[in-house]
């Protein structure tokens, strides 16, 4: 037989001014089931918490009822007195007679029953109510930082400077990201080689970061604290330990005209290189589709040239298995390529390039050192026409975002173009100038005021080739719509930033959700922006979306800090406020038909197959198993589930029933 | 039924709606008391068998709140239950059972104000429409 | 020896299939199941429009599964049963043979995706005739509508015989049979019986393929059939899905869409 205990607080007067706290005290002493009710001034005050702690040692109380605030305000309190005298924290339920009673009707009868009518409900409820032990999860503190960007730089070293351990997977063959590519960084110009690099170096020699470049995920298995992944090394063709980074393979290989992808295609590479000087690690990786030997079974110069030996042309890929506990996705973003802008001419006219091109132009490390020249003829151009939102903030082309970096390094590039070409003449065509962050707004000013540099407002129609010239044609809205026509040298597309290639299957892999544009999806959008759905994975930055270096950098040191929040202790714990599926006594063993239907209908990807084998191993049944490192405990499930088969701790089937009919039934049906 | 005060039911979800009713209370709005409130964890959870559960057990009219769509605690609740209810909603119809009792919102934790104003609404609504001794009258209690 | 006959005779004889799942000669000659596990009994089969049982139901049961594996004769429905089982994991690639007989040729599908791709060829939509009917109900008033339905509840005798004889109706544990808490009240009074058929109509949507053997169980002709199709079409207009044309599909309402329809929710 249940033993309730009813407390319902005045609240100083908040309650106690329209509510007859004295009649429900009476009335809840008349439902079956209550032992004790009394009212008190301050229920949360420590001699009211006294009075529950009290009653419930000398009651024998099986249910506590605190007929007061929002549970949303003293649930945790309450939970914590009732556990403290003894009483399973979840055996105690808030009936909000407050915020959804008192405070919102007038002083009456009709206010005073229906705080009867909540404590009535929550007393039905309460009855139904079960014990319930936090849910422990053990946790690998060991954090797989997948891409090695300047986010991911970032994530792995602040994990592994929180003292744990870090498996960074980068699928080139250095790390760096496209920051490695960019010459200098806007809003302050310096180099950004320069303050990449010694990252990149602090990631290699950092003791508690493996790094395993030129790797990609093969899978991932399991749930937060306890993930299980494999990780496909590509082979390099060579012996990493032998290999001392010498370079001589680099300078005799005699197949030296493959487009740097470093380079973004302007500058040429061998068929075994090292993508670019400061590579990390520093050791080649031969490209097969393009080396003379792998062509055509002779060559094998460079295993000739090697000091050590290192060559190995017969290495084959390597599958190493890790546990890991928690999972940095920061595998970045692209750019749009290609024949999507027809109108552009890009990919037609060699003098039509994208952002990473002129980044590549403009580097005193790239294929012109630095100076800006044009890729068809190498002159250096007199007139510059920059385009942002090339393919971006365009729902015709399917991309309805702003790309976000593109007013930004557009207004970089024309002022790097014109510290270059004193003479030079940029224009740049936009749609609006997007500048919000620190001294952003100023950098664009300065490059129009102090660079002078040709703001156009308006959008480009069509670039075409005349006499050696690249027409621009566009429209100048400012001033009274005027067409505008600019013979240009060279021009500069700012082609919308987009998911990586390969973000969707990875994205599968991972069973994390995605948006519309293949951009990896954060928790909440507000609330939980380095959080994925899936819990023990986290995001940092451009692959949620595009974001520049300072938001990549800010994200990822976020996405650290969950990691290493989650690490702090050998075991998660978590309120057992979680779906479960039954399991019975054989030869039923669960109600659970397996149908599986559920499975889409959890956010969490909680819902697992279980086997149900007998003694000699023999298949008896495949039912649905809830995973209680995953469950988040929305229900979702529950409410789906045709056979009742999944219930939810803290809100079962039993306790809403029971609430729904205790609430419209005054005096009935009390058991 | 001049005297007629409608029971009303409203089935919320704890991180949106019920804390925006905490928010009508704590900025001491007034509404009808014939409402009374059942906490989910997530519109989600709300099986459509509470409802006739509800409307067998006396209730008059029902509200179904939650948060609004991409604003679910949970990501996507609430889009399953929409997709539930506009089910559920169309064979209640079918069968003949006024949908007008049943009030879907979506009421965010900031909008203590739009609470107030749905409960009273419905609750004036439900009023016009009467007791539900249509479906009362099925349990054998004798409404009428 | 019609076609049918000899194909199951020839399965039977080559250990192809355990038992041929068809229809034969019951009592007064009503058309009924029957189980063929020799190939010598090939010839109690019969194939005619009296032939109207979803045979799939029986796909569900142990006792028909310990016999091992069967070939089914089937009816289009029967297929797409097949398929919205594959979908829910009831049933394996390769447990059975579908054989459907036509004038010409008996066809015998052995995969899923044969089935699948011989579904797509028919019209998986409700017929014209039954779209019809379904806006002739639609149409009525509201409290007609009511009146009707209570009405038809009323003879309702809770024997489950809709449960029975519905072949997606496989639960080993029926949500009616709950008794914590009691979801549907055991007698078959007028608001037991609505619980109960609302809460039918409710899990199979989404999965019902409209075979229609529900309402040919009923013993007192109480038209499920008019739940089920206006649920098909409730299922297929808003959210573009049906039931069992593939062996690898979501349930609509475990589903969803950003952009699902919510003009009553305010």
């Amino acid at each position: 037989m249940a033993r309730i205990g009813v407390f319902i607080c005045h609240c100083g007067e908040n309650i106690s001014a329209t509510v007859d706290v004295m009649k429900v005290a009476a009335e809840a002493a008349k439902i079956p089931g209550v032992a004790h009710s009394v009212e008190y001034k301050y229920m949360c005050s420590d001699p009211g918490q006294q009075l529950v702690k009290n009653a419930i040692r000398e009651k024998g109380l099986t249910g506590v009822v605190v007929a007061a605030c929002s549970p949303r305000m003293h649930e945790p309190t309450f939970r914590r007195a009732c556990a403290e005298a003894g009483l399973n924290p979840f055996l105690c339920e808030m009936a909000n007679i407050r915020e959804h009673c008192s405070w919102v009707h007038e002083k009456g009868d009709a206010t005073t029953d229906k705080a009867i009518d909540i404590v009535r409900t929550l007393v039905a409820k309460v009855k139904k109510n079960k014990a319930l032990q936090p849910i422990k999860v053990p946790v690998t503190k060991v954090a797989m930082v997948i891409g090695g960007g300047i986010a991911g730089i970032q994530a792995s070293l602040d994990i592994a400077n929180a003292g744990h351990q870090v498996i960074l997977v980068e699928k080139e063959p250095s790390i760096g990201g496209h920051m490695s590519q960019l010459s200098e960084t806007f809003p302050t110009l310096d180099c950004s080689q320069c303050i990449l690099t010694p990252r990149m170096v602090e990631v290699a020699q950092h003791l508690n970061i493996t790094l395993f470049s030129y790797a990609e995920l093969e899978s991932l298995d399991g749930f937060i604290g306890n993930f299980k992944a494999r990780i496909r090394k590509k082979a390099r063709s060579l012996d990493e330990k032998l290999c001392t980074g010498c370079g001589l393979c680099t300078q005799k290989c005699p197949s030296r005209r493959i487009p740097s992808e470093f380079d973004a295609g302007l500058g040429l590479r061998p068929a075994i290189y090292v993508p670019f000087p400061q590579a990390v690690p520093n050791k080649p990786v031969i490209d097969r589709e393009h080396c003379t030997y792998y062509r055509t079974g002779k060559c094998r110069l460079c295993e000739k040239v090697c000091p050590t030996q290192a060559i190995r042309f017969d290495q084959q890929d390597e599958i190493v298995e890790a546990d890991v506990g928690a999972v940095v996705l920061a595998t970045g973003f692209d750019i749009k390529h290609g024949d999507f802008f027809p109108e552009y001419g890009y990919g037609k006219y060699r003098d039509v390039i994208d952002g990473l091109q002129f980044e590549r132009l403009a580097s005193a490390s790239g294929p012109t050192l630095g100076e800006i020249r044009r890729p068809s003829d190498g002159r250096v151009p007199e007139t510059v026409v920059f385009v942002a939102c090339a393919g971006s903030r365009d729902p015709a082309k399917g991309i309805e975002y702003c790309s976000k970096i593109c007013c930004m390094y557009t207004a970089k590039h024309a002022m790097l173009y014109k510290h270059k070409v004193h003479h030079g003449k940029p224009y740049v065509f936009y749609m609006d100038i997007r500048a919000g962050g620190k001294m952003y707004e100023e950098f664009v000013r300065r490059a129009m005021e102090e660079d002078g540099v040709q703001y156009v407002r308006g959008r480009v129609s069509r670039i075409f080739e005349r006499g050696g010239k690249l027409v621009v044609k566009g429209v100048d809205t400012l001033l009274a719509a005027r067409p505008l026509e600019i013979e240009a040298d060279l021009v500069v597309l700012a082609t919308a930033g987009i998911a990586q290639p390969g973000a969707e299957e990875l994205a599968q892999k991972l069973h994390v959700s995605y948006d519309a544009h293949k951009f990896y999806a954060e928790a909440h959008p507000k609330l939980r922006p380095v959080e994925t759905n899936t819990a023990g994975i986290f995001l940092a930055g451009a692959c949620q979306a595009p974001k520049d270096i300072p938001e990549s950098v800010a994200q990822a040191s976020g996405a650290a800090a969950k990691v290493a929040a989650l690490f702090s202790q050998s075991e998660l714990v978590r309120e057992p406020l979680i779906a479960v599926v039954d399991r019975q006594a054989p030869p039923v063993y669960s109600s659970c038909v397996g149908c599986f239907l559920c499975q889409s209908a959890c956010p969490y990807q909680a819902i697992e197959k279980e086997e149900i084998r007998g003694r000699d191993g023999q298949l008896l049944k495949t039912v649905a198993k809830v995973n209680p490192g995953l469950c988040q405990g929305c229900g979702t499930c529950v409410a789906f589930c045709r056979t009742k088969s999944i219930d939810i701790q803290g809100f079962s089937h039993e306790q809403v029933h029971a609430e729904v009919l205790a609430l419209l039934n005054r005096g009935e049906r009390d058991a | 039924m001049p005297d007629f005060e409608p029971k009303i039911v409203a089935f919320v979800c704890n991180w949106c709606t019920y804390a925006g009713a905490d928010l009508t209370g704590t900025s001491r709005m007034k509404y009808s008391p014939q409402v009374a409130i059942i906490r989910f964890p997530c519109t989600g959870r709300i099986d459509f068998m509470l409802l006739l559960k509800a409307f067998a057990s006396g209730a008059d009219g029902i509200i179904v709140s939650g948060c609004h769509p991409n604003d679910c605690h949970y990501s996507s609740g609430n889009f399953h239950a929409r997709r539930r209810w506009i089910v559920f909603r169309g064979l209640l119809d079918f069968l003949g059972i006024d949908v007008r009792r049943v009030q879907f919102s979506w009421v965010s934790a900031a909008e203590g104000a739009k609470w107030a104003q749905l409960v009273n609404e419905t609750a004036e609504h439900i009023r016009g429409l009467g007791p539900f001794t249509g479906y009362q009258r099925l349990r054998g209690l004798g409404v009428e | 020896m019609s076609a049918l006959q000899e194909k199951a005779r020839e399965l039977l004889a080559s250990a192809a299939v355990q038992v041929v799942i068809g229809y034969g000669r019951g009592s007064g000659g009503a058309a009924r199941a029957v189980f063929i596990r020799e190939a010598t009994k090939a010839g109690d089969l019969v194939f005619d429009g009296t032939c109207l049982q979803n045979l799939a139901v029986y796909l569900m049961k142990p006792e028909v599964r310990k016999l091992g594996k069967a070939a089914l004769v089937v009816r289009p429905a029967t297929l797409r049963t097949i398929l919205q089982l594959a979908a829910e994991n009831q049933i394996a690639e390769n447990s059975l043979l579908a054989l459907v007989p036509s004038a010409e040729e008996i066809v015998l599908l052995a995969t899923f995706a044969a089935i699948e791709a011989h579904v797509a060829a028919l019209d998986s939509d409700l017929s014209t005739a039954e779209k019809a009917e379904l806006q002739r109900f639609t149409a009525l008033g509201l409290d007609e509508r009511r009146r009707f339905w209570e009405e038809q509840f009323s003879r309702c005798l809770k024997c489950y015989a809709c449960r029975a004889a519905c072949p997606l109706c496989y639960c080993t544990r029926c949500t009616v049979e709950c008794n914590q808490p009691q979801w549907i009240p055991v007698p078959a009074h007028d608001l037991g019986n609505l619980e109960w058929n609302v809460m039918r109509a409710m899990h199979l949507a989404g999965r019902c393929v409209n075979c229609g053997d529900c309402s040919r169980a009923c013993p007192v002709g109480i038209p499920l059939y008019l739940l089920n199709q206006k649920l098909v079409s409730d299922v297929f207009t808003g959210f573009n899905s049906r039931s069992g044309i593939s062996a690898r599909s979501d349930n609509a309402l475990s589903t969803f869409k950003p952009n699902d329809p919510e003009d009553f929710i305010r």
